[in-house]
């Protein structure tokens, strides 16, 4: 889990262009969205794009997405529940 | 053409192949040769947070830089229109998402990609960015791009809707798309396709000090002869501006017509500046930044002088556009007369 | 109140989903007939969505243009073309004619049909490079204007979905401000592939028939089409010895400046350019018979234009309703699209409905269900918001 919480937040950094970002700056359950990494809408819908590409999970929902990025940590066992790569 | 207070050219700033946001082009220009040259970008963090320009392409980067950085040294914050132009857009978005969903398949493609590569993005940005709610267009009409965007800005000025305005245009290039400027002619042999950014603040009020004034334009497609003599009379009112500048690049078709110009101006010094600034879509906005820069200055300098010698700009620039023989824009700015208006 | 001459509309040209003319979508109109449906013309993997395509193929169009077979020209171009013809024939505009007029003319997309679908042959073959000159909007207005005359001035407006409306705007502030007489403004989109895509990774479209305004609503359908309408000063009109069809009374256009693909959640600049409107026409919101909203079917838009309506018109609330559910939402044509459509309905005296509406949202507008109007429709107003929080909205007055 802990390989994977890394890996997910390098991919969050990158895909999201977080510069300035490094892994260890990414607290695992602080949030995502408003405060905290401060991410808006289109990050979301780029967050779903790479649940789809990186792990094959299709979200048809977005305001789902709410629920699944609240944090690291509720991200990344979302996706190990449901990956399907 | 215009009723009440003239519009006068409070700042100009210029992102492209030539040292950005500053006037040393002037002095001591860079010189280049190749078929495609990217634009020297500055350190954008002084502009823009990491956090706003993660999304933002080199475009969006130099729009939001060079307006900022006009509106700064201009001292107004929120401009009453936002009016830019752009021949292609953000291309390099276009191409990512164009590429994407040609060569991947339509699954699974880029959001920011598509919303980024949308024309008026960088208008709105600015909008966006100074809190602006006021007019907000954007023209893609190839190289007369910026020009009807300055036609835009002098009809809400001539109705008295506005009193500032930044007018801006903005083309970026990646490898891809230097190759379809040239395939589509747009670029020809022995010019050098190049990026610019250029964002200018206008206005009518007494903001001191103004770079300029600019005392008419006229905009025409496929004009004849005798369209466009009158068109120069319309501006000149008969007194001769000192020079003429002019896009010649050393294309034959636009080049007879500007010897025609200098027929119907005889005597009078014809300027170039696609030698310092390269071809793209936001060419003429450069044109206009230079003869903006020249009588903020009170000289033309050699750089831009068919004979290396330099001009007193004391009777204005003519300055003139002209895209695939069919689009001229004509526009008349002159120095600010010593003690102000 | 604005400075500056009347505006005159002396013709209008129209094609779209539920009709290639003035007397077919009026038709369509009348009989709430949708043109939103399957795929048809537009080769995608994304035969999922329902769209508001015209209905005839490119060859179709190319054939009543006479374009020559081979000649690069975009499905955005012809489409233009024909709403352009008609618009001219209506006014009366012959090819000398065009000498005194200037076209403002709104696209997006531009030629991206073509460039999306040649693409790899432009690259990889250096193959069918014609298309490369007709990829981006300059070139699209220059293709219309082209096809029927030397048109005095030429230009592009790309502002997303409000690219129409503000051309309009545009054309209206020439001839106020005596730069120009006749001016033939509005604007010209097709579906592209780039588009469809670019608006499901937005995941803003719906997989049934779009809902504006609905509670259930669940995203817009795509739409295409072209729509002109020729601006003129009454002298020249006096001059030629044509009657308007309509005026063009007000207009006003506002920057969100909120977010690039959200609007606010209170309307400010849809409530700011509606506002702006009103004052340049000298009116007052109880002046407005008619509202045809921008009403695209998204849970964003519809609850930020609703906010801005009522902010605007609280009690004094005219019908309003979206026609998007019938056309589809036809991005940078939208604004001349649906600004014909209340050109028809001042002349024909009916209030278009808002189609496959049934639900009431919480706190949005209820809209109009009912073709015959309460009263006779002297002004309407018309709503165009694009991306970026580009905000337009324009006014249309009956002559009599």
């Amino acid at each position: 889990m802990e390989e994977m919480i890394l890996k997910l937040k390098q991919e969050i950094i990158e895909v999201l262009n977080l510069e300035d970002v490094k892994p260890e700056d990414i607290d695992n359950d602080a949030p995502l969205f408003g405060e905290g990494l401060g991410l808006d809408s289109i990050d979301a819908l780029e967050l779903i794009v790479l649940m789809e590409k990186n792990y094959g999970i299709k979200l048809q929902d977005p305001a789902k997405g709410k629920e699944i990025f609240k944090s690291i940590k509720v991200m990344a066992d979302y996706i190990q529940k449901n990956r399907t790569r | 053409m215009v009723q009440g207070n003239k519009v006068k050219i409070l700042s100009a700033k210029q992102i492209s192949i030539q040292n950005p946001l500053s006037e040393e082009w002037m002095e001591s220009p860079l010189e280049y040769s190749g078929s495609y040259v990217p634009a020297i970008d500055p350190e954008f963090r002084q502009f823009i947070s990491a956090g706003d320009a993660r999304r933002m392409g080199k475009l969006l980067k130099r729009a939001l830089a060079t307006s900022l950085s006009a509106l700064k040294d201009g001292g107004i914050e929120n401009p009453d229109a936002i009016i830019t132009g752009t021949g292609f857009g953000s291309v390099e978005n276009t191409e990512l998402f164009l590429d994407a969903m040609v060569r991947e398949g339509e699954q699974m493609l880029k959001p920011t990609q598509f919303m980024q590569s949308t024309h008026n993005t960088a208008s709105s940005l600015i909008g966006i960015h100074t809190h602006s709610h006021g007019y907000n267009s954007t023209y893609t009409q190839k190289g007369m791009s910026f020009d009807c965007a300055l036609y835009d800005a002098w009809l809400q000025f001539s109705l008295g809707k506005i009193k500032t305005a930044l007018v801006g245009s903005h083309d970026e290039m990646t490898p891809v798309f230097a190759g379809f400027m040239r395939k589509a002619d747009h670029v020809k042999a022995g010019e050098i396709c190049s990026e610019a950014a250029v964002s200018v603040l206008m206005g009518t009020g007494q903001e001191t000090p103004a770079y300029c004034t600019m005392d008419g334009m006229v905009i025409l497609n496929r004009p004849d002869e005798d369209e466009l003599a009158r068109a120069v009379l319309s501006l000149t009112d008969g007194n001769a501006p000192s020079a003429i500048m002019t896009g010649v690049s050393g294309n034959a078709e636009n080049d007879s017509w500007y010897s025609f110009l200098g027929r119907l101006l005889p005597e009078i010094p014809l300027l170039r500046y696609k030698h310092l600034f390269g071809v793209n879509f936001s060419s003429s906005a450069l044109g206009f930044y230079t003869v903006a820069c020249c009588l903020k200055k009170r000289l033309i300098p050699a750089c831009l002088t068919k004979d290396g010698n330099t001009i007193n700009p004391s009777g204005g620039i003519l300055l003139v556009n002209i895209v695939e023989d069919r689009h001229y824009s004509l526009s008349l700015l002159k120095p600010i007369l010593c003690g102000g208006l | 109140m604005a400075q500056g001459r009347s505006v005159l509309i002396t013709g209008c040209g129209i094609i779209c989903a539920i009709g290639n003319s003035k007397d077919e979508v009026l038709s369509s109109l009348m009989s709430n007939r949708t043109g939103i449906g399957p795929l048809k013309y537009l080769r995608t993997t994304h035969t999922e969505f329902p769209v508001g395509e015209v209905k005839m193929s490119d060859n179709d169009m190319e054939q009543a243009m006479g374009i020559e077979i081979g000649t690069p020209v975009t499905r955005t171009a012809l489409m233009g073309m024909i709403a352009m013809h008609e618009a001219l024939g209506e006014a009366g505009l012959g090819r000398e004619d065009l000498k005194k007029c200037s076209f403002v003319n709104g696209t997006t997309v531009g030629g991206m049909d073509k460039s999306e679908q040649f693409y790899t042959d432009f690259i990889d073959n250096d193959t069918r490079n014609e298309y490369i000159k007709t990829h981006d909007c300059g070139s699209c207005s220059e293709m219309i204007a082209d096809r029927f005359g030397r048109f005095r001035y030429i230009t592009t407006i790309s502002t997303a979905c409000s690219s129409a409306a503000n051309a309009v705007e545009l054309g209206a502030d020439m001839i106020r401000s005596g730069e120009a007489d006749i001016v033939v403004a509005g604007g010209s989109e097709c579906i592209t592939k780039f588009h469809l895509n670019g608006f499901n990774s937005l995941m803003i479209l719906d997989r049934g028939q779009c809902r504006p305004f609905d509670a259930e609503r669940a995203g817009l359908n795509l739409g295409e089409g072209a729509a002109y309408l020729v601006l003129e000063s009454a002298e020249s009109a006096a001059r030629r010895g044509v009657k308007p069809v309509a005026l063009l009374s007000g207009y006003g256009n506002a920057c969100d400046a909120f977010h690039q693909t959200a609007s606010s959640p209170d309307g400010e600049g849809a409530y700011l350019a509606m506002s702006k409107a009103l004052a340049d026409a000298g009116l007052k919101p109880e002046d407005i018979d008619y509202i045809n909203a921008h009403g695209t079917g998204t849970p964003n838009n519809d609850v930020s234009e609703s906010q801005a309506m009522k902010r605007l018109f609280g009690n004094a609330m005219p019908p309003v309703s979206s026609t998007k559910s019938l056309t589809g939402h036809t991005t940078s044509a939208s604004g001349s699209v649906e600004a014909v459509i209340c050109i028809l309905a001042l002349r024909h005296g009916f209030v278009p409905v808002n189609y496959a509406w049934a639900n009431p949202m919480d706190d949005g507008i209820v809209p109009n269900m009912e073709l015959n109007p309460q009263r006779k429709l002297h002004h309407i107003l018309c709503n165009s918001f694009g991306f970026g929080g580009n905000d337009s909205s324009v006014i249309l007055t009956a002559t009599d």
